[in-house]
């Protein structure tokens, strides 16, 4: 399941760098005559409500979740990985703020501090991605804490001391490449799958991408006639939704099973 | 253990202080002024910036806000209810939310048990299920539960199957059924259901496996009063770790259920800019995923004799 995981993140990754290319016009594909359709030639994934092509909807609000959740590991990077490795490298007092610093933002929850900060920064995908991105840092910077902490004082260390390596290349290469970056990716493919519920969730609320513009979240946000009328609408959103998550899952457990194999 | 108890009630005081300095500080390094943003800015401008010291500094701001909240008073909303103290609006609300999250929390832990001692040491098609159904998140699991639940309603109607049922069409009308639906949504979605199914396998594993139970089965005594002994306090905080996911979820679920709760109200004074009365929630969720965890570890000390006795 893994590399069944990393080729659907491949794709999706693949297609929100490449649909910009794509001359699809978000307004001129209204057409309520042919409003749910059925999967054709011509629509693939059949017709919204509206008589939009749901395939070509979907490719595009592919955009919505992979340029901010890239940005978002990026902050969570960039805070995370620095003060995990420094209250981990130096632990006593830098070590006892930084932990503090990490459990008063994990107190919030994530989903409440990301739209408090929308709230106050303004609706923005950037706000969002930073947003979130801070939001994970202390979760990231936790685990690094633990995983360098853990290590510091191991043989290998010592041994590596002993013939001489630098303390910068102990820590940098040895310690956070050698023995983080598995966590490290772990903790990011969560992190996307995060945002990925962020932005679908609050599109469908009405506090995300705005209509015309397509969101995996905003998709879902229609009224379907009782009877089930044009149940692709809701079934293609749902199901690229959960297979992002679920492929973000196989990838994760594809590589704890490797660092407990390692 | 009152010791460790202290420490413990330290750090969730020390914590909620951060969390006051945090959405202080959120504000304070807003674009522009906070009050521009508010819909009847002009009109509450020569209150707000006596109320909230929006010339003073930092520190400042932060230690009048705390010596308001140490006499009880979260200040008053803006926008949701003009005037009105946030105590005031959340009280009630707060409450039913609070059910609603213990109720979340006792189906999805009792459930999650029951799977576990099911399906543990076996390969059983029930495990990826659970895992299936429970990495859907909370919004699409409610979307998804509200379609099905109408649709299958619609087409036993049009069949004269059935009379029209109180609660139809859901979210709109008012029943028991939305509460229902809210639990058993919150109990299961964003893996809330899976994390503790797999969590309380993992510790039936070693619990089964350790020298305890071995003797207990050599004696012949009932084995499952020391398997739930010692099962109960590590799943306890465990599921405490996961309290802020569960409050995350609630603000999503009351919006879509149409709940009248704090996490609907919370949604409102986002999307308003109803600043006080946003801070003031985002503080009690705070408060109470602390409390949360300060209760469970206080089950932990109290159930576990180890740690009794080392304590």
């Amino acid at each position: 399941m893994p590399w069944l995981g990393v080729g659907l993140l491949i794709g999706v990754l693949g297609i929100a760098a490449l649909i910009p290319l794509a001359s699809y016009d978000v307004v001129a594909d209204v057409d309520p005559t042919r409003a749910f359709a059925g999967p054709g030639l011509r629509h693939p994934l059949g017709t919204d409500h509206l008589g939009r092509d749901i395939l070509w909807r979907m490719l595009l609000a592919s955009r919505a979740f992979v340029g901010p959740g890239l940005l978002a590991c990026l902050v969570c990077l960039g805070f995370g990985l620095p003060l995990g490795a420094a209250a981990g490298w130096f632990s006593g007092a830098v070590a006892a703020v930084i932990r503090y610093l990490f459990t008063v933002v994990q107190g919030l929850p994530r989903f409440i501090l990301v739209l408090l900060a929308l709230s106050i920064y303004g609706n923005r995908p950037s706000v969002l991605a930073i947003a979130a991105g801070l939001a994970y840092a202390p979760t990231l910077g936790e685990a690094i804490f633990e995983r360098i902490e853990g290590l510091r004082s191991s043989e290998f260390i010592a041994a590596h001391r002993a013939h001489g390596v630098s303390e910068t290349r102990l820590l940098l290469v040895h310690l956070l490449w050698g023995a983080c970056r598995r966590l490290l990716a772990r903790h990011l493919l969560a992190l996307f799958a995060f945002l990925l519920i962020l932005e679908t969730t609050l599109s469908y609320l009405g506090f995300g991408v705005e209509q015309p513009h397509p969101s995996w979240g905003n998709m879902l946000a229609f009224d379907l006639d009782h009877d089930g009328s044009g149940w692709m609408p809701l079934v293609a959103p749902a199901t690229a939704i959960w297979l992002v998550i679920a492929a973000t899952v196989w990838v994760r457990q594809g590589l704890a099973e490797e660092e407990h194999g390692a | 253990m009152a010791l460790a108890l202290g420490r413990e009630a330290l750090g969730f005081v020390l914590t909620l202080l951060g969390a006051v300095v945090l959405v202080q500080s959120l504000l304070y390094f807003a674009p522009g002024d906070a009050i521009d943003t508010l819909p009847n800015a002009e009109e509450l401008r020569p209150v707000l910036e006596r109320q909230w010291r929006l010339g003073e500094s930092l520190p400042i701001q932060i230690g009048s806000y705390l010596w308001d909240l140490a006499q009880g008073d979260l200040r008053t909303s803006l926008v949701y209810r003009p005037g009105m103290p946030v105590w005031e609006v959340i009280a009630r609300p707060a409450w039913r939310s609070a059910q609603l999250l213990l109720a979340a929390t006792l189906l999805a832990t009792s459930v999650g048990v029951g799977l576990s001692f099911w399906t543990q040491g076996r390969r059983h098609l029930t495990r990826p299920a659970v895992w299936a159904v429970s990495i859907v998140p909370v919004f699409l699991l409610a979307r998804l539960m509200i379609h099905l639940l109408n649709t299958t309603t619609w087409s036993m109607m049009q069949a004269d199957l059935i009379a029209r049922p109180a609660w139809f069409a859901l979210p709109l009308e008012d029943h028991p059924l939305r509460w229902a639906l809210a639990v058993s949504i919150l109990a299961i979605g964003s893996g809330a259901l899976s994390e503790i199914h797999s969590e309380s396998e993992g510790l039936l594993r070693k619990i089964r496996a350790s020298g305890y139970i071995e003797a207990a089965r050599a004696r012949g005594a009932p084995l499952w009063p020391s398997i739930l002994r010692n099962l109960l306090p590590p799943l306890t905080v465990a599921i405490a770790s996961r309290a802020a996911f569960f409050v995350g979820g609630l603000v999503i679920l009351e919006k879509i259920l149409l709940l009248n709760g704090i996490g609907a109200i919370l949604w409102q004074a986002a999307v308003s800019r109803d600043y006080p009365l946003a801070l003031g929630i985002t503080l009690l969720t705070a408060a109470a995923v602390g409390l949360f965890r300060l209760g469970a570890d206080a089950l932990r000390l109290w159930w576990d004799p180890r740690r009794g006795a080392t304590a």
